[in-house]
């Protein structure tokens, strides 16, 4: 289901994930039906019933679970800090 | 100015932004020859707005990014002539909705702005677009899963990103937009949000969203520069990226500023063709 990675950048090693405000999240679970690649987990037994629980699934620089978001509870990185990373990791794996 | 419109609003009874898109739809209606379409019974009962939404221009007015009305929109395969979120209204507004479910005073001034942008509407970007004379008849190479065929142009000033679009390089100029999987992954497309004449857009860096009835997609900018023109035939016709998404279906013309930073997180036809199929294999098992 993911790509293990990203320009040639292993995945892990790019920082780019939702977050999910809990202090906003009316677990809606709209993020959940939209994401295809189960980003997210729900358990209806747990307090948190929705958690990222694949970070690594979640395609680097999309953000469309967020724009399904109604009460706009998920953010994600700076993409010019995520895109800066990228290449920073990709000069230091080249030199080594 | 908006006229001779079907409305549909968000019908948000519950929420503050539900409120305030009900307000906007009444308001459009109370001094034009505008009509609401109200979602509950057009769900239940859709033959008594068929005419109306068979012949006027649809505004679809969401109150948050649950997007209920443009699902309904999409639910029922109409076309979207324009669309506003009301808390997106609110966010570059830099309003704060008030929360109650009566429009508060904050609630009152957003209604304003919106009715004025809509009125002011023509003049908005203050820039004229600058369509540059890109013949784009690409060679492709073609694969199939199942019943979906996927084309992927393939030439030297052809460059792909990891997100699927594409950037046509002729100078300082790109043009850009988004490859098959996209198109075919989202199915039918209804509604094209174009980036703004003028605006400065990083590499990857959002290049305006088209929307079907399953998802919204984010197009991600393969290139840094200034956004100098817009297929504005996508916003009559956003299937023509679902047409030819390389072709009549481009999206947007970048001015280059960075191009040469751009290439390191670009790639080429080969390397393309064969993620996208490692994708399409991927997500179809």
């Amino acid at each position: 289901m993911s790509e293990s990675t990203f320009m040639g950048v292993q995945r892990d090693k790019i920082d780019w994930k939702p977050t999910i405000d809990y202090s906003k999240c009316d677990y809606c679970m709209e993020c959940v039906k939209f994401c295809p690649h189960k980003v997210f987990e729900v358990n209806e037994e747990e307090e948190i019933k929705l958690i990222v629980k694949n970070p690594n699934n979640c395609v680097v620089f999309c953000r469309a679970c967020s724009k399904t978001c109604g009460p706009n509870a998920i953010t994600f990185p700076d993409k010019n800090t995520t895109t800066q990373m990228i290449k920073a990791i990709r000069k230091e794996e080249n030199n080594d | 100015m908006i006229d001779n419109c079907a409305i549909l609003p968000c019908n948000g009874l519950d929420k503050c932004a539900g409120a305030v898109s009900r307000e906007v739809a009444v308001k459009l209606c109370e001094n034009n020859a505008n009509e609401i379409i109200c979602p509950v019974f057009y769900r239940v009962a859709e033959a008594k707005y068929n005419k109306i939404v068979g012949e006027h221009p649809l505004i679809v007015i969401d109150g948050c990014q649950t997007r209920c009305a443009s699902k309904l929109a999409a639910e029922k395969n109409l076309r979207v002539f324009k669309k506003i979120t009301i808390t997106e209204e609110a966010k570059n507004h830099n309003i704060v909705l008030s929360g109650g479910l009566t429009p508060g005073e904050s609630d009152k001034v957003l209604v304003d702005l919106i009715l004025k942008g809509l009125v002011n509407e023509p003049e908005n970007s203050g820039l004229i677009s600058d369509v540059q004379d890109i013949s784009c008849n690409f060679d492709y190479n073609t694969f199939q899963n199942g019943k979906f065929i996927f084309r992927i142009p393939r030439g030297a000033q052809i460059y792909f990103n990891e997100n699927d679009c594409w950037a046509y390089v002729i100078g300082n100029r790109a043009r850009i937009g988004v490859t098959d999987f996209v198109q075919q992954n989202l199915s039918d497309i209804l509604y094209f949000t174009p980036p703004e004449i003028g605006a400065e857009i990083d590499q990857f860096g959002e290049a305006g969203e088209i929307e079907s009835s399953k998802s919204v997609f984010e197009i991600v900018s393969p290139v840094t520069g200034k956004v100098t023109a817009v297929n504005s035939m996508l916003e009559q016709k956003p299937e023509l990226i679902n047409e030819n998404p390389y072709e009549t279906g481009w999206v947007a013309e970048i001015e280059l500023t960075d191009f040469e930073n751009d290439k390191e997180l670009l790639i080429g036809f080969d390397k393309y063709f064969e993620l996208v199929k490692r994708k399409v294999e991927e997500l179809n098992g």
